[in-house]
């Protein structure tokens, strides 16, 4: 579903957000920190601040329904994954020299187009949990003419 | 506790994106960004329906919404859960919406493109901070450090320098001096409405590097042009803003946009921009322009008392008109030449300068560049047509206004705005042809060339 190139892009440090649902249907969000694709391009792991990730945690326990939007401040470049979580389990101190890279690399950004970093100066980055979800779809979300148009 | 919508007004800028959250009606969630939450009340936000999208089909659907917003002056992270109550295509929410985002897309020649088709408005169910995204300290102390800018003295101090001013041309350089003594604006510039009526001409700015009087906008173009159409004040920053104006440059690069003869001045990315309508009794007077480099400088208080000022200021100029027409002297429109001396300072000079009227452009050009067009470029090329021919130095505005050549209206003719116009332009391209104030509506042509005159079609 994802394929190297776009696996490249959704790692390379972008603005991260996953939206999950309740039952009742009502949306919740969190800031994602980071995320690796699997080499199969079905699998994707997320990374979350725990304190965010654990107000999903129940949602994503009783329904898996997961959207996960990328998004690079430079170019406006943005995508979205959709998929059904089949994991939560907290980030290992291994994962988090990519969790850190990827985040440094989205405040890189920020302060490239404007915006200062220091803005972010005392957010939670750690600990964090990885959430795995099965890829289910993917989506342009590039403002312009094919956003929202699915990639295959 | 939640805390009231009102302490959030920074994050409804629009300088950072905002995050929107909603769920289809089969239970697929949906996260996607956001340009702009707009503040409505204190119980209700509107989002910005442009494009028929996936947000937007899933809230037709379930009215259920999350926001994710950051506070941009010091990074706190709010969550607001809300419900979708109703589409606006009217009003004054659809309205300022609206015109800011035809402002910018306008800015940009892309007017039509982004165009706002409804005002989406929903009820503020909870407001919360989000406890992965606290305020970064230092930030917080920074910002409650700011005093306000529009204090009762500041507006004492422009006011009375403001009165002090004689004529139009300093009552308009005090007013953009003032805006920088008292309130620390250094960015500005005031356009007044041109003879052809679609377009707007800058009559002074302040702080850029290119004096820019005389460049002109179209009304209804640009956040000047989209001001003097909609007659409201446009306040504008952030994100959005800055995006678009890379695109426009971008394309103006590549030539798709025209060049026009004078740019507007302006700063090359501005964080906030404000534009007010200077009206006296809906009559438009003027378009005044602030710009600055620093975010959010304008707040939504700011922009109440700046429409304030904006009528006072009108009022001020108009009445300036109206004072220097009213005590100009009622000499006959052919008095005789009181200062015939040309040819003493032409002699002194020895430079030719080749001065080209243009008939069916109505412009002048000066040694093959772009001068000035309409009405001035008409009142110079009378001048020095009737130096040449009777040497005369002296005139005055009064002979001008009764000269029908010129073709001024008989009301309003916004002569002396005009000649402010021609004598800054002359002051940038040609300063060795100037028009020196001697007296209440006198003026002396002074040359330190020989202009060469031509007319072409």
């Amino acid at each position: 579903m994802i394929d190297t190139q776009l696996a490249s892009f959704l790692q390379e440090g972008l603005g991260i957000y996953l939206g999950t649902r309740d039952d009742a249907l009502r949306p919740e969000g969190a800031r994602a920190l980071a995320a690796a694709i699997d080499a199969d391009g079905a699998h994707v792991t997320v990374y979350a601040a725990e304190i965010a990730a654990e107000r999903l945690r129940a949602n994503l326990e009783s329904n898996g329904q997961i959207a996960v939007s990328f998004a690079r401040p430079i170019d406006d470049r943005a995508c979205q994954v959709k998929g059904v979580c089949v994991g939560i389990r907290p980030a290992s101190g291994e994962e988090r020299p990519l969790i850190d890279g990827q985040w440094a690399a989205f405040m890189r950004s920020l302060d490239a187009i404007g915006i200062p970093s220091s803005l972010a100066g005392a957010w939670v980055t750690w600990p964090a949990l990885a959430i795995r979800l099965r890829v289910t779809a993917v989506f342009d979300q590039t403002p312009g003419p094919h956003a929202g148009a699915a990639l295959e | 506790m939640t805390p009231p919508l009102e302490s959030l007004t920074s994050c409804f800028q629009g300088l950072l994106p905002a995050q929107l959250f909603t769920c289809a009606k089969d239970g697929t969630p949906n996260a996607a960004y956001l340009s702009h939450v707009e503040y409505v009340d204190s119980r209700h936000v509107a989002l910005s329906f442009q494009f028929f999208n996936k947000s937007r089909r899933n809230i037709t659907e379930n009215p259920h919404a999350l926001v994710a917003l950051v506070d941009p002056d010091t990074g706190q992270g709010w969550r607001l859960r809300l419900l979708y109550v109703r589409s606006e295509t009217e009003g004054p929410v659809f309205d300022r919406m609206a015109l800011r985002i035809e402002a910018i897309a306008s800015y940009c020649g892309l007017k039509g493109i982004f165009r706002l088709r409804a005002a989406d408005i929903y009820e503020v169910l909870s407001v919360d901070p989000l406890p992965e995204e606290p305020a970064c300290e230092a930030r917080r102390r920074q910002r409650e450090s700011l005093s306000p800018v529009f204090t009762l003295a500041a507006l004492q101090d422009l006011s009375a320098r403001i009165n002090r001013a004689e004529t139009l041309e300093q009552l308009v350089d005090s007013i953009l001096a003032g805006l920088e003594a008292s309130f620390g604006f250094r960015y500005s510039m005031i356009l007044v409405p041109s003879e052809d009526e679609r377009t707007l001409v800058t009559l002074a700015t302040r702080g850029y590097d290119e004096d820019g009087a005389g460049a002109e906008v179209r009304i209804g173009e640009g956040i000047c042009g989209m001001v003097a159409e909609a007659r409201k004040p446009i306040r504008i920053s952030g994100l959005l803003r800055g995006m678009l104006y890379a695109l426009a440059s971008q394309r103006e690069a590549r030539g798709e946009l025209p060049r026009p003869p004078i740019r507007l001045p302006g700063l090359p990315n501005p964080e906030s921009q404000l534009g007010v309508a200077l009206l006296v009794r809906g009559e438009l007077v003027g378009v005044l322009c602030i710009e600055s480099e620093v975010p959010y400088r304008f707040h939504e208080e700011d922009k109440t008392t700046i429409e304030l000022l904006g009528s006072y200021l009108a009022i001020a100029i108009q009445n300036m008109q109206l004072h220097e027409r009213a005590a100009e002297p009622r000499t006959e429109a052919h008095a005789p030449a009181s200062r015939a001396t040309g040819p003493a300072r032409r002699a002194a000079a020895g430079v030719r300068r080749e001065v080209v009227y243009y008939n069916g452009a109505e412009c002048v050009f000066v040694d093959g560049e772009y001068l000035i067009r309409s009405l001035p470029a008409k009142i110079l090329w009378r001048l020095l047509n009737e130096h040449q021919t009777t040497g005369r130095t002296e005139f005055t505005n009064r002979e001008l206004r009764l000269d029908r050549s010129l073709n001024l209206p008989e009301w309003k003719d916004n002569l002396e705005s005009r000649l402010i116009l021609l004598r800054r332009r002359l002051e940038q391209k040609c300063p060795d042809i100037r028009l020196a104030p001697c007296g209440r509506g006198r003026f002396v042509l002074e040359l330190g060339c020989e202009p060469v005159l031509q007319t072409r079609p």
